[in-house]
């Protein structure tokens, strides 16, 4: 008897090692996304819930990218449309059209990905706060006329499709899809936690604090905003070809400055230093109409209102919680916590009087 | 020719030993945190063994009646558990009467006051019960009981030599582990140092072939300004500032407000890019560089590390980490490496975590460590930045108006840290100051500026008595 | 007309040139100097005026001089478009330091009530068409400036710890709102507007002889006088005075008596206001007007004020002059990449110059 009970401390601080590791949350949160995957094959999930999940996912992808450019670097950026936009016309193209095998299509995404933001990157050494946001939003209409203009790679305006993705000659089901974007999703959530948690972490957050103390800590501004730029872009082109790998379709005109827009208010709406409340927000701007709202009768009558939901939430949440939602989940668990303890010590002092 | 490329052949070597010099530190730190944590996990497995052996001898102890640590814990537990349950009965009991008494009439309160009576005297006796059968439980089997003492004591025999064999087994087993990290780290630790000594040999003898190239300052001077020169539009800032800097001194530099103090600083560690003048730097006791060719970031690692005049830290982080921004130079892992967390960045982590601890607990800021600087008091903000610039363990560290916002108890806490650094670790500090009672206190040498030009330069006893400083300060013609 | 395709490479020729030019006295003679940011910063300068210089050289070869200002005054109504919006983005960023991403949106909610005003005023019997525009103007710049007033009074004010990014956020939930709300208010049918006039005006001039629409002229006249009048307000009233103040440091100002709160009140009430006359010329410019239709507007009046540094009102109007020069010449260059060619040019002049055309630079204390 005695032997079991310290059998079973061990082993529970063993689970709470297991529970504390910073990976634990994401992976836990992956299988979570998965379930969604085996209730919608069971036919217990409407379409418009798994596509909501999905959107999330990917999304959130680009939002954490940008994430480590504005809520640890500081510097603002609207040109993640145009990123997103050129992921998914690079694998529409090349492996949808020419039929490139994947791994040079990633390649060359990368590839550009990483040239791109060393552009912005060096940009950004010259041009700063408010400016460099404007700037960077006219890379992203430089970006977008050129998807209009060039119809040859990006289908103009009659958008490109993406139907015949294979890998080794075989077809590749969308239950894979979703599969690979969720496994995509739990390793860039433990990417952006390792970047953080890291020197490189720190030195973006100094950056932010004080472009001057940074330096004189021997942080070089050149090698970490170009660095933040290449993060940022390279998750934005990750971004990009998930998105034409489930959706099968990419819209020049799409890639515009709301989408851009849309990506800032989600950070800032779930808290852009917390990984969760990335992921809060995106889901908040892009998932809930799709999935809770669309099945709302009064929401579908009046489509006009969705928007007006969201941009109203957008505003409420900045006006009155700064530090975004999940800083509000934050307080109120902690105020909750209070609370009950206040309650029980109430309930104690009742029954058994004060203490002696 | 050849002698270009000697000199292109000593700076590699430096910059190598430089290197390896880091890389043995590192070691070396390593390995005392590596041995620390493997006597503790020993320490914690004696102790679980022990304990292990005391449980697995319960039973038969109490039935012995004797004394065995684990069964005196246990029967104290379960004792303060029972007295503290009645006790909490006890109470509910008073306080349920003194409700009734409340609420009924004043001619049935002696009939409740009897009732509460009895009411006691029943819980007095269930405690006395229960008390007795937990003695009960922990008392000795009275029938056979020496027969019981010896198995006991035969049993135990065996179980202490049982203990001995595996206490022994986890020493031998701790000892195997230190060495096996010894022996690596070491072995490690030999190479670097014997490439050292090869490296070290090679630049001796390359260094007499050489002509000096310390652009003839002599041996004991750390900094040397020379004609520095800042102008900003038409305003002269500094003009034509020269002094110098000596190893492991105190170097207090004053003025009037407006006298281009902070001027100086920012052309030091090249926040500005002065119009004239040129800055020697002795980086290590053969090495002098010219501090006009490297970019900001770069100064903190030829040894010089400032603190700012209001103070600049970085808000969203704990202050150990805090420290850790400033140990970023220190960090020889990769981006990829930090991208998946290399042992090698946690072993860098943990070491470099250690030396910030022991860096708040020489200032006295452990309880600060997991905080978020903000809200935090100045002087405590103050010193945060203080032991920040610790960290990379400079030659020079530069401290702009140190004491601004201090109070009096506060600046004489940072007047004795600052010698004790200074004792320490052999460096150099140069600082500006308005709070005269600190500079005079503190400084070996003080130069006092007025409208960027040099007034005079010595003692404190001596700028103390010099009458342009006095003329400067009290705006005398 | 000269060759086009020719003009195309000489320009490229140009402006490679110039970078190249930079690029190696830079790195090769100005590499040890003490003073290379302020060599540099010469450098640019000659560089920028030369660069320019030779592009309008070979522009005009090409087209003939007439030709481009023909183009031009066919394109008056898109500068008075973008002057104003420009002044209404500067006007809010001076006072709330913010980007106000709402201001095509405001200006599109004017043009829409303005819109259904003039169709409600056809019903009148005995009133000219002008009258009823002008009714519907003056009605669809009311409501605009009551609106950027709620915005401010409302909304951006009422917010705890509202950064200047937060506040961006915010004008960003408000493009959202409004949208939700523009097609619930007025339908969802696209909005055009009857010109003022649908003339055209002749100018001889020597030989040659130049045509300016009349409603351009009305367009103009209207921009005109309604900067005039604001730029005599910011110059003379006290008014102006409170947002100079306000714009160089908010706390400063409202520490020396400035009521920050009236000034910001204005300002984007104000702002509202010349959103919706540029919206009501854009919607009579024979444009269908939709929700988002004022979008690209918004984006080129920030490219505007960057280019003439957002701190100032005449730089930023210069910097409206040019955008609308570049993109109603650009067409006759090249048809497919027009705006791609405008964007890069703009990019490339702000990249010259950080801080906008006109900005100066202030030293930074550490």
């Amino acid at each position: 008897m005695l032997k079991l009970r310290t059998l079973l401390r061990e082993w529970g601080k063993n689970l709470n090692l297991i529970i504390k590791h910073p990976y634990f949350g994401f992976v836990v949160f992956g299988a979570l996304l998965l379930v969604v995957l085996l209730l919608r094959m069971g036919g217990l999930v409407q379409i418009g819930v798994v596509n909501a999940v999905v959107l999330t996912m990917i999304y959130s992808i680009i939002a954490l990218g940008f994430s480590l450019l504005l809520g640890f670097g500081g510097l603002a950026s609207l040109g993640t449309a145009g990123l997103v936009g050129l992921g998914t016309f690079v694998m529409g193209y090349f492996s949808g059209i020419l039929n490139w095998p994947l791994l040079p299509t990633l390649a060359l995404a990368f590839g550009i990905a990483i040239v791109v933001g060393l552009i912005v990157g060096f940009i950004s050494l010259r041009i700063e706060g408010m400016y460099l946001a404007i700037i960077t939003l006219g890379l992203a209409e430089i970006l977008r006329a050129f998807f209009i203009s060039y119809d040859k790679f990006t289908g103009g305006f009659s958008g490109r499709s993406f139907r015949n993705f294979t890998i080794f000659n075989q077809p590749v089901s969308t239950e894979a899809v979703y599969v690979t974007i969720t496994v995509v999703f739990v390793l860039a959530m433990i990417a952006t936690i390792n970047i953080i948690k890291s020197p490189t972490g720190r030195a973006l957050l100094a950056m932010k604090n004080s472009d001057s103390a940074a330096q004189s800590l021997g942080i070089s501004l050149m090698k970490y905003r170009l660095l933040a730029f290449i993060i940022s872009t390279v998750f934005a082109v990750l971004g990009g070809i998930l998105y034409i790998m489930y959706i099968k379709f990419s819209y020049a005109p799409q890639w515009n400055l709301a989408f851009s827009l849309e990506i800032l208010a989600a950070v800032i709406v779930g808290g852009a230093q917390s990984i969760f409340g990335i992921i809060l927000g995106v889901f908040l701007i892009y998932g809930l109409n799709l999935a809770v709202l669309n099945n709302i009768p009064f929401f579908v009558q009046n489509p006009a209102l969705i928007v007006i939901f969201n941009g109203a939430l957008i505003v409420l949440v900045v006006m009155f919680y700064p530090g975004g939602l999940i800083r509000l989940i934050q307080t109120s668990h902690f105020k909750l916590k209070l609370f009950l303890q206040k309650l029980k010590h109430r309930m104690k002092v009742r029954r058994y009087g004060e203490d002696d | 020719m050849a002698k270009m490329i000697d000199a292109l052949r000593i700076r590699l070597c430096l910059k190598r030993i430089e290197t390896l010099q880091a890389r043995k530190t590192f070691l070396e730190n390593l390995l005392a945190l590596q041995l620390n944590r493997i006597d503790m996990a020993k320490a914690k497995q004696e102790r679980q063994c022990r304990q292990q052996t005391d449980i697995s001898l319960a039973h038969t102890a109490i039935a012995a009646g004797e004394a065995n640590g684990y069964v005196t814990a246990e029967h104290d537990r379960r004792l303060e558990q029972l007295k503290q349950r009645y006790l909490l009965r006890y109470r509910a009991l008073r306080e349920t009467y003194k409700r009734k008494l409340a609420k009924v009439l004043s001619e049935r309160q002696a009939e409740i006051k009897e009732q509460r009576e009895r009411a006691f005297q029943a819980l007095e006796r269930r405690k006395s019960t229960a008390l007795a059968a937990l003695e009960a439980r922990f008392a000795p089997d009275a029938d056979h009981l020496e027969l019981r003492k010896t198995a006991y004591a035969e049993l135990k025999a065996k179980a202490e030599t049982d203990l001995a064999l595996r206490l022994q087994g986890i020493t031998a087993r701790s000892d195997r582990a230190r060495e096996k990290v010894s022996a690596r780290m070491i072995k490690k630790i030999e190479g670097i140092e014997r490439s050292l000594l090869a490296r070290e040999q090679a630049t001796a003898a390359l260094k007499d072939k050489l002509p000096k190239s310390d652009y003839g300052i002599p041996e004991d001077v750390l900094l040397r300004i020379e004609n520095l020169t800042m102008r900003f539009g038409g305003l002269v800032a500094v003009d034509d500032l020269s002094f110098d800097v000596k190893q492991g001194e105190i170097f207090g530099l004053i003025g009037p407000n407006g006298a281009g103090k902070t001027t100086v600083f920012n052309c030091i560690t090249k926040f500005y890019r002065p119009a004239a003048g040129r800055m020697y730097f002795r980086k290590n006791p053969v090495e002098v560089i010219r501090l006009n060719d490297y970019p900001v970031h770069n100064i903190i690692r030829q040894g010089i590390v400032r603190t700012f005049q209001n103070v600049e830290l970085v808000w969203e982080l704990p202050v150990i980490d805090n420290l850790l921004v400033a140990a970023h130079t220190l960090f020889r892992t990769g981006f990829f490496g930090q991208l998946i967390h290399t042992r090698k960045l946690k072993q860098e982590e943990a070491v470099l975590r250690k030396k910030a601890t022991d860096i708040l607990a020489m200032l006295g800021l452990l309880p600060y460590a997991h905080m978020i600087p903000f809200g935090l008091p100045y002087g405590i903000l103050k010193k945060i930045e203080l032991a920040r610039t610790l960290m990379v363990d400079p030659r020079m560290i530069i401290l702009d108006e140190p004491a601004a916002g201090l109070n009096d108890a506060e600046t004489r806490d940072l007047a004795r840290i600052i010698r004790t650094i200074r004792d320490q670790n052999q460096t150099t500090i140069f600082l500006v100051e308005h709070d005269m009672g600190l500079v005079m206190d503190v400084c070996d040498t003080i130069c006092a500026i007025s409208f960027g030009k040099k007034l005079a330069l010595g003692t404190p006893r001596e700028i103390q008595a010099d009458k342009a400083v006095r003329d400067a300060y009290l705006g005398e013609e | 007309m000269g060759d086009v395709n020719l003009a195309v490479k000489e320009i490229f020729a140009i402006v490679g040139g110039i970078i190249l030019v930079y690029f190696l006295v830079d790195l090769l003679v100005f590499r040890k100097q003490l003073k290379r940011p302020l060599y540099r910063s010469r450098l640019i300068n000659v560089l920028l005026v030369l660069g320019i210089g030779s592009v309008i050289y070979v522009t005009l070869k090409t087209f003939t001089w007439q030709l481009i200002v023909q183009i031009f005054l066919l394109n008056t109504v898109d500068l008075c478009i973008l002057m104003l919006a420009t002044t209404g983005v500067v006007l809010i960023f001076k006072t709330s330091v913010t980007t106000n991403f709402a201001q095509g949106m405001m200006a599109t909610f004017g043009a829409f009530f303005a819109a259904t005003v003039v169709i409600r005023l056809s019903g009148v019997a005995g009133m000219s068409l002008s009258t009823r525009l002008f009714l519907g103007l003056l009605a669809g710049v009311l409501i605009s400036f009551l609106l950027g007033l709620f915005i401010d009074v409302a909304i951006i004010r009422r917010g705890r710890y509202v950064t200047s990014v937060g506040k961006q956020m915010i004008t960003m939930g408000l493009v959202m709102v409004l949208m939700g709300l523009i097609p619930v208010l007025f339908g969802t049918n696209p909005i055009t507007l009857p010109a003022f006039s649908y003339d055209v005006e002749l100018i001889t001039i020597g030989e040659n002889f130049l045509v300016i629409p009349t409603q351009n002229l009305y367009a103009i006249a209207i921009t005109f006088a309604v900067l005039a009048l604001l730029f005599a307000a910011l110059r003379f009233t006290k008014w102006g005075l409170g947002v100079r103040a306000t714009a160089s440091s908010e706390i400063v100002a409202s520490m020396m008596g400035v009521n920050t709160r009236v000034i910001t009140a204005m300002s984007w009430a104000i702002a509202g206001g010349l959103g919706a006359i540029a919206a009501f010329f854009f919607a009579s410019s024979g444009t269908q007007v939709q929700v988002a239709s004022m979008v690209p507007v918004q984006v080129n009046a920030f490219m505007a004020a960057v280019l003439g540094s957002f701190a100032s009102f005449g730089g930023s109007l210069i910097g409206a002059f040019l955008i609308t020069l570049f993109s109603s010449v650009a067409p006759f260059f090249n048809d497919t990449w027009q705006n791609v060619i405008v964007y890069a040019i703009i990019l490339l002049l702000v990249l010259a110059k950080p801080l906008g055309l006109f900005g100066k630079k202030t030293a930074k204390k550490v």
